[in-house]
């Protein structure tokens, strides 16, 4: 029996409003809400709910404008169009509640995860909170209380501050490698600044040739991206992709396809430059553009180094195997990459020759250990060929809010207008290049052993003493599901005093923390003005519902819990929800049509900010705040001829002197010391200032355990995990719908089932040396042999007595390894996998984690 | 003589990613719990790798999507099996289920060569799509048309679709157009197979119990291999 949940078997098979109770809400009594789709996918996509009674019975998309190419609906995905289904999903949390055998101090941690679930008031909640707080920091300091984000963090900045920790996120080596060689990548706080090194997605249809290395916008990326990549091809471009998986996008978009083994996209990169070289001839062959080269990048050969560098440590002697007598060429290249040699010169030879390319990756193939070198290897490659810089001409990142569709804003919030308030000990907002700028803030992948082991590696020799004793999660809810190495994860949190968690479900998280407090979602509040989806669209969601249940809001929690601590609670809320959303819609910005300013997005009266309950003088804008309420988006119209084209580096390529880019010598650094001392100085390894390849850690090679004689060791099978469509981060795992359109299936190639006896939709168990998960498999010759992958963020099930995850989360298969930059390694693992003996019950079957049965609402 | 009316689907396989945001639209505006879909989508690949050299590389591997819901056939087998006449083709052609008359006997869903009437469970009337007939009403798209994020699916007259976009009504894995005349236009993927010339598979694998006959597509997606 399972004790953990108080299951209500079989109410899964009937959704929260069943049909018999529905058909008594009436279409026509409702009214249309626009609402927002709040998850952390890229995309922001235009929803409204059709409320009646308190109830969403029916969701619409985007219907506010007349869909074309250049003027796209803002559609949502599969997951946006679930998601009624997740906000009155039957497993919401209803009530605080506390872990049943849970005593000051802990009481029998080994229950962490299987304890049964007592319902308390939020009086008792909140007073068990504070005088845990109290107790830990009177005991053992400050520096024994973690939290990473959310409102409540606020509050504990206050009450002394607490331990955080960073990460490099989906973006891998990109977040500290990218903007060190010359390439924006992300968002640094700057709103004007691009997002990528790209081009908008109007320019892009100029290219003729399009480099997808491993960008899957269909699954990663859904809302508008893969549309506009669809209006690319109908322009005439020719589409190659780089990926393990021949992907949705390939379905639509490939005309060629280059099965790379996960992690080994460096060494492939490195033979499509050796070719480039070997081939080029300025005059009969050009391949290479040399003016660029010269001009706008340091570090490719001996006479283009920067100031001071030894000349021999330039690029192209790496390149020709000058120093190592190994040229990086197509033939090295292909036994780690698995790419027949003749294919990738025939790759370098096409990149070369086409006039107009777009170089586009995604972070996945940065999202291992050891990829420090990989963004300046791929910059590289864009350097050499001089696609950089013009029309149809790119290199960068196609990921999140600027799939396929690069540059700045034009149109952005307002500041929500919050006092900030510093965190005393750690100093995770205060991030540089991924790494914090000093605190007690540990690295995500050290996380676990951090808590295990007392201490972590703060930076080159420097260790960090740290006691963690309670974990305290409100931003970022579900890191039990999210980081690597979650069998670490599991035994950690059973070694703290107390853990607490805001939660809407049942997640990994909370499911292992000892209180757990039930929190509104978006539909349950006014939001803020929204401007972190694609360039051209800002969203306005309006509360569609009351709370349900006894849920409450972030900042009440954090507010209740600063007066219990004898805080100000007026600096902890120093702007009110009213406020902080006149805020950001009054500092709203829209570009002007000549592409050269912005000016103020709403028009509000008087009248506005009565209704709205806030302070503020009225003002003038191009859409008035009624219409904007109503319609919950602002989307600017595109078209060929407007002036919002952006081009990077456009002036940049004319006149690298006067339009430096942010790289210590204002150029393109293939030759880069800052990367190099940055890496060095985070302390796990080091690279080269050159794009060295670097074996990664259980990548490819590593699953030899004889690479001379190619004999496989004892986990041959390389596994890497995706964005998927299940989910966004880890949300939405719980919603049936989702459970039931995209199941959470092990991909294994034909090839490899059949030498494991595996057929299509039997179940699997797939091992590491870190932990294992059961699965069904789902067999394909989409995949390349040797690689398996899943879809990452499901929420554990651990069967205790097998010691396998049965929700197959991606985590329990991949180890908290540290290496570079303390680059997430997710995609550098390998398993074996074998078929199991008992065969899994299809995920939406499973019952629903429902606690309590409801009481009268709802 | 005026040409008899009739309404159908039309869908760009080639532009189809299959996301299921249409099955999921549908879903939601027809409010379906689990395991009753009106829509769904199916995955369809194949190809092999074979060694060159010391490389495995890949030969023929494609995939590409499609998504099927109640195909409106001119010639419906779902409807002469009804053994209390709930089932009628309306003045547009639409195929409808009187849930007053029906019993639920799933008679329907056997004759359907593509699954489309969906078995409630016991006292349920059957259901299916019916092209969103209160949001034509009212001068909308069906909601799983205005959902498509690739604009892949469209509707209308058939002898609009037709003029518009051509003859094709089955490409594998679908049954042979030829059995019910179904209501529904295909842009072929460049991959398409051609009706039932055995090369690749379905890859969808059933989401609810496998053995299941009245899914949707359940027929359709044959064991794999």
């Amino acid at each position: 029996m399972n004790k953990i949940l108080n299951i209500i078997k079989g109410i899964f098979s009937v959704p929260p409003q069943s049909q018999a109770a529905h058909r008594l809400l009436r279409p026509a009594d409702g009214k249309w809400i626009p609402v927002v789709c709040w998850h952390d996918c890229g995309g922001r996509c235009a929803l409204k709910a059709l409320v009646v009674d308190n109830r969403v019975i029916r969701l619409k998309g985007d219907d506010t404008h007349d869909d074309t190419p250049d003027f796209p609906q803002q559609r949502a995905c599969v997951r946006g169009r679930s998601q009624r289904m997740q906000v009155f999903a039957p497993d919401r949390l209803k009530y605080p509640m506390r872990r049943k055998h849970w005593v000051p101090g802990g009481g029998d941690k080994s229950l962490r995860g299987n304890d049964e679930w007592v319902r308390i008031s939020w009086n008792e909640a909140l007073d068990i909170i504070v005088s845990e707080l109290k107790r830990v920091k009177e005991n053992f300091g400050n520096e024994s209380i973690y939290c990473r984000g959310g409102e409540v963090k606020r509050t504990l900045n206050l009450f002394g501050g607490c331990v955080d920790s960073w990460m490099t996120d989906s973006l891998g080596s990109w977040m500290g490698s990218g903007k060190r060689i010359g390439l924006y990548n992300r968002k640094e706080g700057n709103k004007f600044e691009p997002y990528t090194s790209i081009g908008d997605r109007i320019d892009l249809r100029n290219s003729e040739l399009v480099i997808m290395w491993g960008v899957n916008p269909a699954w990663s990326s859904p809302g508008s991206p893969t549309y506009h990549f669809l209006q690319v091809k109908k322009a005439g471009a020719k589409f190659i992709f780089i990926d393990p998986f021949y992907s949705s996008s390939a379905a639509l978009l490939a005309d060629d396809w280059f099965p790379v083994r996960p992690g080994t996209d460096h060494a492939l990169v490195l033979g499509l430059m050796h070719t480039l070289l070997l081939e080029d001839n300025p005059a009969t062959n050009p391949l290479i553009d040399w003016d660029f080269l010269n001009r706008c990048t340091v570090g490719f050969d001996a006479k283009h180094m920067p100031d001071g560098v030894d000349a021999a440590e330039n690029f192209q002697d790496y390149l020709l195997g000058k120093k190592d007598d190994k040229p990086k060429s197509a033939e090295w290249a292909s036994e780690i990459c698995g790419i027949p040699a003749d294919r990738i010169k025939q790759l370098a030879r096409e990149i070369g020759s086409t006039k107009k390319v777009a170089l586009l990756a995604s972070w996945s193939p940065a999202r291992i250990n050891n990829a420090d070198s990989w963004p300046q290897a791929f910059m590289t490659l864009g350097c050499m060929t001089g696609h950089i810089g013009q029309s149809g001409r790119m290199t960068g990142t196609s990921t999140h809010i600027a799939s396929g569709n690069g540059g700045p804003p034009l149109v952005y919030a307002g500041d929500r207008g919050l006092v900030e308030i510093p965190n005393p000990i750690g100093a995770g907002a205060n991030y540089v290049g991924g790494r914090p700028n000093g605190g007690v803030c540990i690295p995500g992948n050290q996380l676990w052993s951090a808590i295990l082991n007392g201490e972590y590696l703060a930076s080159k020799n420097k260790k960090q003493k740290v006691d963690i004793r309670l974990m305290y999660h409100a931003g970022e809810t579900n890191m039990l599901a999210s980081r690597e190495g979650q069998k670490k994860g599991l035994e950690a949190v059973k070694k703290l005093e107390f853990m607490v968690c805001h939660s809407q479900f049942l997640n990994t998280t909370a499911q292992y923390s000892d209180v757990v407090l039930p929190i509104t979602s978006q539909w349950e509040r006014d939001g803020l003005l929204q401007d972190d989806g694609n360039r051209e669209t800002i969203f306005l969601g309006s509360k569609a519902v009351e709370p349900l249940y006894e849920s409450k809001d972030d900042m009440w929690i954090a507010r209740e819990i600063g007066a219990r601590l004898g805080l100000d609670t007026n600096l902890i809320e120093s702007a009110t929800l009213p406020q902080q959303i006149y805020n950001s819609v009054s500092g709203a910005m829209v570009i002007t049509d000549d592409g050269k300013n912005y000016e103020p997005l709403v028009n509000i009266i008087e009248e506005d900010i009565k209704n709205m309950g806030a302070v503020g003088t009225p003002q003038t804008g191009r859409i008035s705040y009624k219409e904007l309420k109503e319609k919950g988006i602002y989307q600017i119209p595109r078209s060929p001829n407007d002036n919002f084209r952006h081009i990077p580096l456009e002036k940049f390529r004319i006149d690298p002197e006067k339009y430096p880019v942010s790289t210590r010598s204002g150029k393109l650094e293939i030759h880069c010391n800052e990367l190099a001392e940055f890496v060095a100085e985070c302390g796990w390894s080091d690279i080269k200032p050159i794009a060295e390849y670097i074996t990664p850690t259980e990548g490819y090679e590593a699953s030899f355990a004889n690479w001379q004689t190619k004999t496989k060791g004892e986990y041959p099978l390389q596994f890497y995990s995706v964005h998927y469509l299940r989910r966004a981060g880890t949300t939405y795992n719980n919603v049936s719908w989702l459970r039931e359109a995209w199941t959470q299936d092990f991909f294994i190639n034909i090839v490899d089932a059949k030498q494991r006896g595996i057929k299509h939709g039997d179940t699997i168990k797939a091992y590491s040396k870190h932990g294992a998960v059961i699965r069904r498999a789902h067999v394909t010759s989409r995949i390349r042999p040797g690689v398996t992958c899943m879809g990452g963020g499901a929420w554990t099930e651990m069967d205790d007595k097998l010691g396998v995850d049965k929700a197959g989360n991606a985590n329990m298969l991949t180890g908290d390894i540290t290496t570079g930059q303390g680059t997430s390694g997710w995609n550098s693992c390998l398993l074996e996998v074998a078929k199991f003996h008992k065969q899994l019950i299809p995920d939406h079957k499973w019952p629903a984690r429902i606690l309590f049965k409801k009481d009268k609402h709802g | 003589m005026v040409e008899k009316k009739q309404l159908g689907f039309y869908l760009d396989i080639s532009a189809c990613i299959g996301c299921k945001a249409c099955q999921t639209a549908c879903k939601d505006k027809n409010d379906l719990p689990v395991d009753i879909n009106w829509r769904t989508v199916i995955e369809y690949n194949g190809g092999s790798w074979e060694f060159e050299n010391d490389n495995l590389v890949p030969v023929n591997v494609y995939t590409y999507h499609l998504t099927v819901s109640c195909q409106h056939c001119e010639n419906p087998p779902c409807l002469p099996v009804c053994p209390t006449t709930a089932i009628r083709k309306g003045d547009d052609g639409v195929v409808l289920v009187d849930p007053a008359k029906c019993m639920g006997c799933q008679y329907c869903s056997w004759a359907c060569p593509y699954g489309a009437p969906q078995f409630g469970g016991r006292g349920e009337p059957m259901s299916k799509c019916d092209m969103c007939a209160d949001l034509r009403a009212i001068d909308k798209n069906p909601a799983c048309v205005d959902a498509c994020p690739l604009r892949a699916l469209d509707w209308g007259e058939m002898t609009d679709l037709r003029a518009k976009h051509g003859n094709v009504t089955a490409v594998d894995p679908l049954p042979d157009g030829n059995l019910t005349n179904p209501s529904m236009i295909l842009t072929p993927h460049k991959h398409t197979q051609a009706l039932s010339n055995g090369v690749g598979h379905s890859a969808s694998l059933p989401e609810s119990n496998p053995k299941a006959k009245n899914a949707i597509g359940a027929n359709i997606i044959k064991e794999a291999r």
